[in-house]
């Protein structure tokens, strides 16, 4: 039962005002980004919602159909902003499936934390942003002091805090460094007890109870019909983590449980994504213990010869590797001809990517599947009913990001 | 890597392929990706059929993609559906000529198919009939063309085109960069040798929404 039902006072007919529509955004602060939502209001409660997309469109499906496969790297950084690094790998992990190409067992575990990591923190700007929509100040603050931690640690990582660019395809571009590993467990250690200190102020706090339980119900029908992904669709009750069902990187290897919510309400979305946070916690003290030794990027077999520098030392020693360093550094890789989907558990959702090659340098057809795109398309269907202030609460708990939404 | 390229689902592909022998090809595969290729009329029955009786029931993703001008057909209208209890995948092809790039709309079968298909109509002009908002969604209303057709180019056309050139493409010769006219300076003031190629500079379009642009239009 929605709050907007029991505001709904008895007005005599003709006494009802009007209905008003109002613009909400493009920039207005709760949104998070450039989504402009045309409300229809009568008083205080919505009745019709229309989001208008396509502020932050950058064309980056056009872009990828001209870059080479590796030059789009880059470009992958800006999808979900907030995570770029999960962006890099998913990316990688999608060339690699249509080329056929393996990546060593140490950068997959690389890449594990690069991906936990990127969910911690997209999570907790997630979170604080949510709470600070509906009120709650402190925990802004208090999820930015760990983000700092995790942005010192991505600055370890790959040397950008934000741009990262650190994936390649067959691997990683370098070795985490010495200093990595204690700086890692530090984190690790003291997380869970900061996820613990956001719960005491929040979980059970009278204030946030009030606005999020029973607010903005999405069904399992519904978050099925409507593509949902990520947190979003768990919070329905409908168990698809693409890391437990499809397993990559190796996530079969580590333990970890996926929470799942029961009324699909902003609570819930809320809860499962703080249930998430602590169990990216545990993988990432898996990672830190299980870490094989090896290579971090694929130099063996004839797929990987052509699609990744070889070692510098070889090409200064070795012609066949100073040709193919020439060849991979101005001619980029050629992809087979192919046509290949592969998604993967991003922050926000189910990052996909469909690849469609026709044998050449560049993709025939790059299409980025958005997990916030899918996500925010249900307002039209979810906000009518609802009073004005549950639309910030929406907003927060659906957790989108328009760089992934626009493209 | 194996993990990669084990969601497809072969067996359920066969059996659309056995249920709809008239309007569905053989399946096809690639990395264990399989596609059923769909005749665009009965696109939504065979989708509606594998989503009630295989259990295909979360709608993941409609995309169009371009052949290339002279291709016959030209688009096809892609869809990816997942089975969350089976924990797999399956892919729809629906090929539209360019003649008359349409089809019947999805919407019936996932309500969330709708931005997807506005999508596709904004990027390809494959229009779908029985759309309930049949709109552009990225591109503003006022847009000419279809933008990720192969034929448009980089830099956009006409009026849309990239005031300033953002990435190096050479259709007028400079090869990406523009030139500018020297500037006048005081009179009298000596100016600066420009050098043997002129004054140039690397166009960078800072796109709609630069935090510094208060104004939010450029």
């Amino acid at each position: 039962m929605s709050r907007a039902r029991t505001l709904d006072v008895e007005v005599a007919e003709d006494r009802r005002s009007e209905s008003m529509m109002i613009n909400m955004g493009p920039q207005h602060p709760s949104t998070h980004g450039v989504l402009r939502l045309v409300l229809e209001l009568d008083g205080e409660e919505v009745i019709s919602c229309a989001p208008v997309i396509g502020y932050l469109h950058r064309a980056k499906e056009k872009v990828g159909e001209t870059f080479s496969w590796h030059k789009f790297i880059p470009y992958t950084d800006r999808l979900d902003y907030l995570a770029p690094l999960s962006n890099n790998v998913a990316y990688a992990l999608a060339c690699e499936k249509l080329m056929a190409v393996d990546c060593p067992p140490r950068a997959q575990a690389i890449r594990v934390i690069c991906h936990e990591l990127s969910r911690i923190s997209a999570h907790l700007l997630g979170l604080g942003a949510y709470a600070m929509d509906l009120g709650a100040m402190t925990i802004f603050l208090w999820t930015f002091r760990e983000r700092e931690q995790i942005y010192s640690l991505i600055e370890r990582i790959c040397g950008a805090r934000f741009t990262t660019s650190y994936t390649r395809i067959g691997g990683v571009e370098r070795d985490l460094p010495e200093d990595f590993w204690p700086k890692c467990q530090a984190f690790v250690n003291e997380f869970p007890g900061r996820v613990d200190e956001y719960e005491a102020l929040l979980s059970r706090n009278k204030i946030w109870v009030k606005r999020t339980q029973g607010i903005g119900v999405i069904t399992k029908e519904q978050a099925l019909q409507f593509g949902l992904t990520g947190p979003n669709l768990r919070g329905s009750g409908i168990e698809y983590d693409v890391r437990k069902a499809n397993p990559y990187l190796g996530y079969e290897n580590y333990e970890f449980e996926v929470p799942i919510g029961t009324e699909g309400d902003c609570y819930d979305r809320y809860l499962c994504r703080l249930f998430e946070m602590r169990e990216s916690a545990k993988i990432l003290q898996q990672v830190i213990d299980t870490i094989p030794d090896g290579p971090i990027l694929n130099r063996d077999g004839d797929e990987a010869l052509k699609t990744v520098l070889p070692e510098k030392e070889k090409v200064l020693t070795n012609m066949e590797a100073l040709i193919h360093q020439f060849m991979v550094g101005t001619e980029s890789i050629h992809a087979p001809v192919g046509e290949v989907y592969f998604g993967c558990e991003n922050p926000k959702g189910e990052l996909g990517f469909y690849l469609r090659s026709k044998g050449g340098l560049e993709a025939d057809r790059l299409r980025i599947r958005g997990p916030s795109f899918a996500n925010l398309q249900i307002l039209e269907e979810l906000t009518p009913g609802h009073s004005i202030a549950d639309i910030m609460a929406l907003l927060g708990s659906i957790d989108f990001v328009m760089g992934e939404c626009d493209r | 890597m194996s993990t990669l390229n084990e969601q497809g689902d072969g067996p359920a592909a066969a059996k659309v392929h056995a249920q709809f022998p008239e309007v569905t090809e053989e399946p096809r595969v690639y990395e264990g990706d399989w596609r059923v290729h769909v005749q665009p009329a009965h696109e939504a029955e065979v989708i509606a059929w594998a989503r009630d009786e295989l259990g295909f029931d979360l709608f993941i993703d409609r995309l169009g993609a371009d052949q290339g001008p002279g291709a016959n057909p030209r688009f096809d209208v892609i869809t990816v559906t997942y089975n969350t209890l089976s924990k797999t995948r399956l892919i729809f092809v629906a090929t539209v000529p360019e003649a008359q790039p349409e089809l019947p709309t999805l919407c019936g079968v996932f309500r969330g198919a709708n931005w997807f298909e506005r999508e596709t109509w904004d990027m390809y002009g494959i229009r779908f009939t029985g759309h309930p908002n049949h709109t552009r969604i990225l591109m503003p209303e006022v847009f000419p063309d279809f933008p990720l057709r192969k034929e448009y180019p980089m830099e956009g056309t006409g009026d849309w085109a990239a005031p300033r050139r953002a990435l190096g493409g050479n259709v007028d010769g400079t090869d990406g960069k523009v030139a500018i006219p020297p500037n006048p300076g005081k009179p009298g003031a000596p100016t600066k040798d420009p050098g043997k190629h002129g004054p140039i500079f690397q166009g960078l379009d800072d796109g709609p929404s630069v935090p510094s642009d208060s104004e939010g239009k450029q």
